[in-house]
């Protein structure tokens, strides 16, 4: 990596020449609402001294659509739609969560191919969500929008797997509590074959064009630095926390819909910096697909969603169920007091609590590194807003 | 398996240290809120609890009071604590920051003073975080925006249930506007006539 050190310094050596004017005032700028750095509507004000941060103060709330108190007034089985639209580009692991925490209240047994099931989805959702949080990590690195749109293929892929199963492309409100809404359609199978047997040669194209990428270092290694302590203490989780070398997943740790059944690695990162946080997103599809290649041959047969009445009403009480969503830790708590609807409705949101570190991460760097470092946080501003 | 972290033990340790601190009821550990910043720094440094992680932070606005839930976690011995804390102040609920101790519960605590209004003493940024300065209420206190008839927000029962659960409850004013699928309101329809002039 000399040549792409070397280029590194001299941007450095550039950026101090540019910034050792005395004199100088800091400078305030906007990035947002609107701006295609910032992923979404999303504000961040930085204070520049020159080229480099000084302060970085996020201004959030402009996607709030108050969908917790919303839910208050829903029965269990109608807030299964809000949850695709808390995170839009990971709705599958969004249902999941939730109708993990109801069945949870409820004391509701899935069925082992409702669950198999459930971990296909949640698991090809992976595979598009790491696609997008990619392809426009790379975007913000300035590779303008070619391996982005390589990546999105095997998400187009994806979206016509759920689009067949569900109807749907994105909003997708296909898991449901006690199971799946509908069972897999004939033609699934093999265009999930194909699709499984097309990928690996896919990432090895990825992993030549991208991994030694001088350009790709130069802007992405050493940026954006976070200590493991600070990760824990700071609540990061994902592949936030897992490039910084932590191993925690909670599909490890603690599994849910049968993942001890299936054999993976979680892949950890090394220096906690915004290249490994996109190694760790490339070595988790890896391993979706070695978890989706195992759904596929032991997917067995039976109902598809257990015997659940339609008017549920849990005993009062609490559950707090939580999945590895693409972005991190999603938990959702639920509270009941024994009515038809929650009477307390909380999603934990990876998004925005990844972000809790985002100004340690950004000070003293220059300002295109804050760029790069909020893409690899992965956010999605619908889960940030909710 | 994440297994939960035993309350009573939890009890202990905290009130190894801060007599009077902690109890359990029903199996839940609850936190004095004067205590709340030590007894939790407590469980996060002791070997044996080992609750490093904040894993959740929310309320839950309990009409009497408000209950501050919390979710801990231990990564290394991977076991999950629940903690509450109730405060009965309701025209100006607050209790310490967890700030000094989780540099997690930054936007968490700053969502619940947005949302429920209860403020967290110690908090270097303590505004609020997806509404806007001066915007009227708390949005999920149960009281935010109180109906006509003393309906009480939330759902009453499953639509056509049956007649008693049916919306709109009887003898209360409907909180949402008349959806055509609601039960008509009782009283004659009134038709206007032919070439009669509708104001």
């Amino acid at each position: 990596m000399t040549t792409a050190d070397d280029t590194r310094l001299a941007m450095q050596g550039t950026i101090e020449a540019l910034t050792t004017g005395d004199g100088s005032e800091p400078v305030v700028v906007n990035l947002g609402p609107q701006h295609p750095s910032t992923h979404g509507v999303f504000r961040l004000k930085v204070t520049l001294d020159g080229e480099i941060v000084q302060d970085a103060e996020m201004r959030i709330g402009y996607l709030h659509r108050s969908m917790e108190k919303l839910a208050e007034e829903r029965t269990y089985t109608q807030n299964i739609p809000f949850t695709d639209r808390i995170d839009y580009l990971a709705a599958m692991s969004n249902n999941l969560a939730y109708c993990l925490a109801a069945e949870e209240l409820l004391g509701i047994q899935v069925p082992p191919r409702a669950n198999a099931i459930r971990v296909m989805f949640a698991e090809l959702q992976r595979v598009a969500s790491h696609a997008m949080a990619n392809g426009t990590f790379i975007n913000d690195c300035g590779a303008w929008h070619t391996p982005l749109f390589h990546m999105f293929r095997d998400r187009e892929r994806v979206l016509d797997m759920f689009e067949m199963t569900c109807g749907a492309r994105l909003t997708t409100n296909y898991m449901r509590i006690g199971g799946v809404a509908f069972d897999l359609p004939d033609e699934l199978l093999p265009t999930l074959e194909q699709f499984l047997a097309d990928m690996p040669e896919n990432i090895a194209n990825y992993e030549a064009l991208l991994l030694e990428n001088e350009i790709l270092h130069a802007r992405a290694r050493g940026i954006g630095v976070i200590s493991p302590e600070m990760a824990i203490n700071s609540s990061l989780s994902g592949p936030v926390l897992r490039a910084t070398g932590v191993p925690w997943d909670l599909r490890k740790a603690n599994p849910y819909c049968g993942y001890e059944d299936y054999e993976f690695d979680v892949p950890v990162g090394e220096q906690g910096d915004c290249f490994d946080r996109f190694l760790v997103r490339m070595a988790e599809v890896k391993e979706s697909l070695r978890i989706l290649r195992q759904v596929v041959d032991n997917l067995p047969d039976g109902p598809w969603l257990a015997d659940v009445p339609l008017h549920a009403r849990p005993e009062p009480g609490e559950s707090y169920a939580r999945v590895e969503s693409p972005r991190g830790e999603l938990g959702f708590y639920l509270v009941s007091d024994g009515g038809p609807a929650p009477y307390r409705f909380h999603c934990r949101p990876p998004s925005l609590i990844n972000l809790s570190a985002l100004k340690e991460m950004s000070i003293g760097g220059t300002l295109a590194d804050a760029i790069v470092t909020l893409g690899s946080i992965d956010i999605v501003v619908g889960e940030i807003d909710r | 398996m994440t297994s939960q972290y035993d309350a009573t033990a939890a009890m202990e340790i905290v009130n190894a240290d801060a007599p009077g601190a902690a109890c359990v009821e029903d199996g839940v550990l609850f936190l004095e809120p004067s205590e709340l910043a030590g007894a939790v720094r407590t469980l996060r440094d002791s070997e044996e609890s080992d609750l490093v992680f904040l894993s959740n932070l929310t309320a839950v606005d309990r009409e009497l009071h408000f209950e501050l839930v919390y979710h801990l976690q231990s990564l290394d011995l991977n076991h999950i604590l629940q903690v509450k804390a109730r405060v009965t102040d309701r025209e100006d609920p607050a209790l310490p920051s967890l700030t000094g101790v989780y540099h997690g519960a930054h936007l968490q605590e700053r969502e619940v003073y947005d949302l429920f209004g209860i403020r967290f003493e110690g908090h270097p940024d303590l505004r609020r975080m997806f509404l806007w300065d001066g915007f009227p209420g708390y949005p999920l206190r149960k009281d935010f925006l109180q109906m006509p008839g003393q309906v009480r927000a939330g759902l009453p029962g499953f639509p056509h249930e049956s007649v008693e659960n049916a919306w709109p409850v009887p003898g209360s004013v409907p909180q949402r506007p008349m959806h055509p699928n609601d039960p008509q309101p009782e009283g004659e329809l009134v038709v206007a006539e032919e070439g009669e002039e509708t104001s």
